[in-house]
């Protein structure tokens, strides 16, 4: 193995940008880190050149720990991606800079710089300045540079993303001949899928710091084990589904798959991926060549050189939950997307509006992750009230449960875990049991960090000192926070409030996935603190209402709005009082600029005034922050 | 339509006479505030021939004046060229408590009277101070009314110079140059000269030229810290003032020149050096 990188981890600032990486790289292998900016491929590839420590694990070269060697030692070539070359010498000193340091005979130095010149297809411009010669050359110069001292590993940070299309095309051709013809090991870091897979003879796609995935092209791109790798790479259709004898049921439809391509048992949920261009289209289903999924509507089509991509409208069908691409809020259509060669199309060319129908001729199925909770536990009754509570709810809804002790030492723990794993009892999917000695936000944050989850449960009562907790715990990851006061019962009825200020499609998915497990109904309210509303403004939040009662409703809960005019704490604890609703659902509040979160305010006054009501409190998606700011923007305008 | 054209004749511009005015008014008043002096000690200096202000320049008296003026703002460009580069990399690269503060009290000596300076330096080194005879009874080392005391005055009122020539040139510098020679082997040392140190060495010299040219002439710290010893640390610009006020006006204007002359020639070195940098 060339590289070998042991659980590598950084952050900066507090937060993770390389979580626990751990990556295996044979000889003469190409390998090529991809990711969203952010995602911390780069600070890998800056660990493995020293030019960043790592806080734990190792770094192995060619069987050597290079982990706490200096950046010189290393014998790595690395090519940044705005070149860095030495704009004050030529380039023929850029690319002998490496062996003048290692003191090479010039004679010597000069014949393998014209070497390196003639393989990066520079030979005669050894004489001109960095600002002489174009971007391209100037990556090939930086690239000749990277190679001159005969490194071990080759690390390529981002070096095509500064260029345009059709120089980077011709470079990448470039760069994988050379790769190919010195055989050295090379790591290429790149947001780039096209560049990924065109260079890649493995694969590894990073997302917050994690390296989610490994493998050739592909199979990440055919086969992938995550629902993030499979929406990243390339378009998805993505539905859940259910394992069935043989094969994946998706509704009505059967579709058979070898038996050793299901990642669960029988009966369980899974996510099938259907790629675009392995969906069918015919005008009749016995036209089609293979299974059908059903009949369509032609949303658009738009053409795009050789293939021809189209959205199609599927109506809904029943227990299939659409994942990519997102349905539409309140609409329970599935959206197929097609990608069809010129050939097909031409053999049955396609409008908007036009019924057709829609065949699979090739599917995957990935393990449905379900929700993950997480309950910290430190043997107060309080913590005792939201173990009970969250333990009921995990079992109804298939939830995977992390305990957490917290406050006290480490014999105290184990025995304490033990004890609420027995009174927690049978009947969940996973239960992990983990210990902490830090505070509570401190050991949840380094939890998070470790496996992310969905919900955490916190034993809850209204006082200053549990407000800090709650608000110091919801920024520490992705996850929502259930807020359970002693002897809260099983949600039944669910008053979901869009009317604290941040009113995000968000708080009702959320709440459909958490309550439709336990038979549970919904109301949605929002409150209009101005009298003075219009009638078209209280049409447009009436509309919104709707639209998640309709979401609710899709996913299993049966729904209805309220909209109520007045004081908005003051309006909410009225509607608690009109119903026994059993579960609040509040929208976070925004965190502010440094990224904290207050829940003074609409939610502190109603969870003083009514403590006995367990509080779900749900945090907008990042990636979906942008469709709903339209709406959030229409509703914020009424209070 | 080219004859068509060609029949009409252009319209006239307008004549742009308030580009010309302003341009006028700046003309004149350069040559009011500048020009003009310049000329009038260079006719007054000229006066009796060339001979003549050769031979004032030459007397031993003001050409002892002249050297020692010449020497201490040497030795002072060349410790400032070396701590005004420390200073500025310093500020530029790290982060400490004070960082802002430090970076304000780098313009302090603009804003600080020159005689204020002085005073300064003659409490801290002066032969009845704690630290001034110290310096002298353990070391033999004289400051105030002798060079060292030159030398420290115009450290003291120079210093910004260097600092802030450099200081933008390098927060402008791609750092990951210095990453990329380090993955080539390069240590510390070889980055810091063959990396850091080629893109300064333009502005270090512009900034260290300026601060000689600024020393060159300086008055108010050296008449309170030098004591005006002929033949030992009366300096040119000291000697200026006494011919001034023994009459010899024609002596005075002869070391003028040179002082004139030589701060010229600095100050168009500096602006050449200043393109070229910018370029």
């Amino acid at each position: 193995m060339s590289i070998i990188l042991e659980n590598l981890s950084k952050r900066y600032e507090g937060h993770p940008v390389v979580n626990q990486v751990s990556l295996e790289i044979a000889d003469g292998e190409f390998f090529v880190l991809l990711g969203s900016s952010g995602s911390g491929k780069t600070t890998v590839l800056s660990i493995i050149a020293g030019l960043v420590s790592t806080e734990q694990g190792r770094v192995i070269l060619h069987g050597r720990d290079v982990t706490y060697l200096p950046t010189q030692q290393r014998n790595v070539g690395y090519v940044f991606q705005h070149y860095a070359l030495f704009q004050h010498m030529t380039v023929a000193d850029n690319i002998e800079f490496g062996l003048r340091v290692r003191k090479m005979p010039a004679a010597a130095r000069q014949q393998r710089r014209d070497e390196l010149l003639e393989l990066v297809g520079l030979t005669g411009l050894g004489s001109r300045m960095p600002r002489q010669i174009s971007g391209g050359q100037q990556q090939r110069v930086a690239l000749a540079r990277a190679l001159a001292h005969r490194p071990d590993v080759l690390l390529l940070d981002e070096p095509l993303g500064a260029l345009d299309a059709k120089i980077r095309t011709e470079l990448r051709r470039t760069l994988k001949t050379i790769q190919r013809e010195l055989g050295i090991t090379t790591i290429l870091v790149t947001h780039d899928q096209e560049e990924a897979f065109e260079l890649a003879d493995r694969l590894g796609v990073m997302s917050f710091g994690r390296l989610l995935e490994v493998g050739p092209p592909d199979q990440l791109y055919r086969r992938p084990q995550s629902e993030f790798v499979a929406t990243f790479l390339g378009t998805a259709n993505l539905l859940v589904g259910e394992a069935a004898y043989n094969g994946i049921q998706v509704g009505p439809r059967h579709f058979d798959l070898d038996s050793q391509a299901l990642p669960v048992e029988e009966g369980q949920r899974v996510q099938v991926l259907i790629r675009p261009e392995d969906v069918a289209l015919a005008v009749a289903a016995d036209q089609l060549d293979c299974p059908p999924l059903g009949q369509g509507i032609v949303e658009h089509t738009v053409f795009s050189g050789s293939f021809e991509r189209s959205r199609l409208r599927l109506p809904a069908l029943p227990g299939v939950r659409p994942i990519a691409p997102p349905p539409a809020y309140g609409d329970d259509a599935i959206l197929i997307e097609v990608t069809r060669t010129q050939d097909q199309v031409s053999r049955l060319p396609i409008q908007p509006e036009q019924k057709v129908w829609v065949g699979v001729r090739r599917l995957h199925a990935l393990a449905h992750p379900g929700l993950r909770f997480l309950m910290p536990t430190d043997g107060s009754p309080l913590a005792e009230a939201a173990l009970a509570y969250g333990g009921h709810l995990a079992r109804m809804a298939h939830a995977r449960v992390t305990l957490l002790a917290y406050g006290m030492d480490a014999a105290a723990g184990q025995k304490h875990l033990q004890a609420c794993k027995e009174k927690l009892g049978g009947g969940l999917v996973a239960l992990d049991l983990r210990q902490t000695e830090k505070p509570l936000a401190a050991g949840l944050a380094e939890e998070v960090e470790r496996q992310p989850v969905d919900l955490v449960f916190l034993g809850f009562a209204p006082h200053a000192p549990q407000f800090r907790l709650a608000e110091a715990i919801l920024p520490l990851g992705e996850h929502h926070l259930l807020l359970v006061p002693p002897g809260a019962a099983a949600p039944s009825q669910v008053l979901v409030c869009v009317a604290s200020g941040e009113p995000g499609k968000e708080d009702i998915r959320f709440t459909a996935r958490l309550v439709r497990h336990v038979g549970a109904e919904a109301a949605v309210l929002a409150v209009i603190s101005s009298p003075q509303t219009n009638e078209t403004t209280r049409q447009r939040v009436d509309r919104f209402l709707s639209q998640g009662v309709k979401t609710l409703e899709l996913l299993g809960v049966p729904a209805e709005t309220v909209i109520r005019t007045g004081p908005v704490s003051q309006e909410i604890q009225q509607q608690i009082a009109a119903a026994p609703y059993d579960l609040l659902v509040f929208g976070s509040p925004l965190p502010d600029k440094s990224g904290e979160i207050s829940l003074d305010g609409v939610i502190s006054q109603v969870l003083t005034a009514v403590p006995h009501l367990p509080t779900l409190i749900v945090r907008s998606a990042g990636p979906e922050r942008a469709d709903t700011v339209g709406t959030l923007y229409a509703v914020q305008e009424v209070f | 339509m080219s004859t068509l054209a060609a029949a009409r004749p252009a319209p006239r511009p307008p004549v742009p006479w308030g580009r010309w005015g302003i341009r006028g008014v700046a003309f004149t008043y350069l040559a009011v505030l500048l020009i003009i002096p310049l000329m009038v000690i260079l006719r007054d200096g000229l006066r009796e021939g060339g001979g003549e202000l050769i031979r004032q320049v030459t007397l031993p008296i003001a050409w002892h004046a002249l050297k020692l003026s010449l020497w201490t703002a040497g030795v002072m460009t060349i410790i400032n060229a070396i701590m005004g580069l420390l200073t500025a990399y310093v500020l530029v690269r790290y982060r400490f408590p004070g960082h802002g503060l430090l970076n304000a009290i780098v313009d302090l000596p603009l804003a600080i009277p020159t005689l204020v300076t002085g005073v300064m330096l003659v409490v801290l080194y002066g032969p009845q101070q704690a630290l001034g005879s110290w310096l002298r009874d353990e070391w033999g080392i004289r400051v105030i009314f002798a060079p060292p005391g030159i030398i420290l005055a115009l450290l003291f009122i120079t210093f910004p110079f260097v600092v802030r020539s450099v200081q933008p040139v390098l927060l402008a510098l791609d750092q990951t140059q210095e990453d990329a020679a380090a993955t080539l082997g390069a240590t510390g040392l070889t980055i810091f000269r063959r990396i850091i140190l080629p893109p300064l060495i333009l502005p270090l010299i512009s900034g260290a030229l300026l601060s000689f040219a600024r020393a060159i002439g300086e008055f108010g710290s050296i008449v309170i810290v030098a004591g005006n010893i002929p033949f030992y640390s009366q300096t040119a610009a000291v000697y200026v003032l006494g011919e001034v006020e023994s009459e010899n006006r024609l002596g005075a204007s002869a070391v003028s020149i040179v002082m004139v002359a030589i701060a010229f020639s600095l100050i168009l070195l500096v602006d050449w050096l200043q393109r070229r940098i910018n370029n």
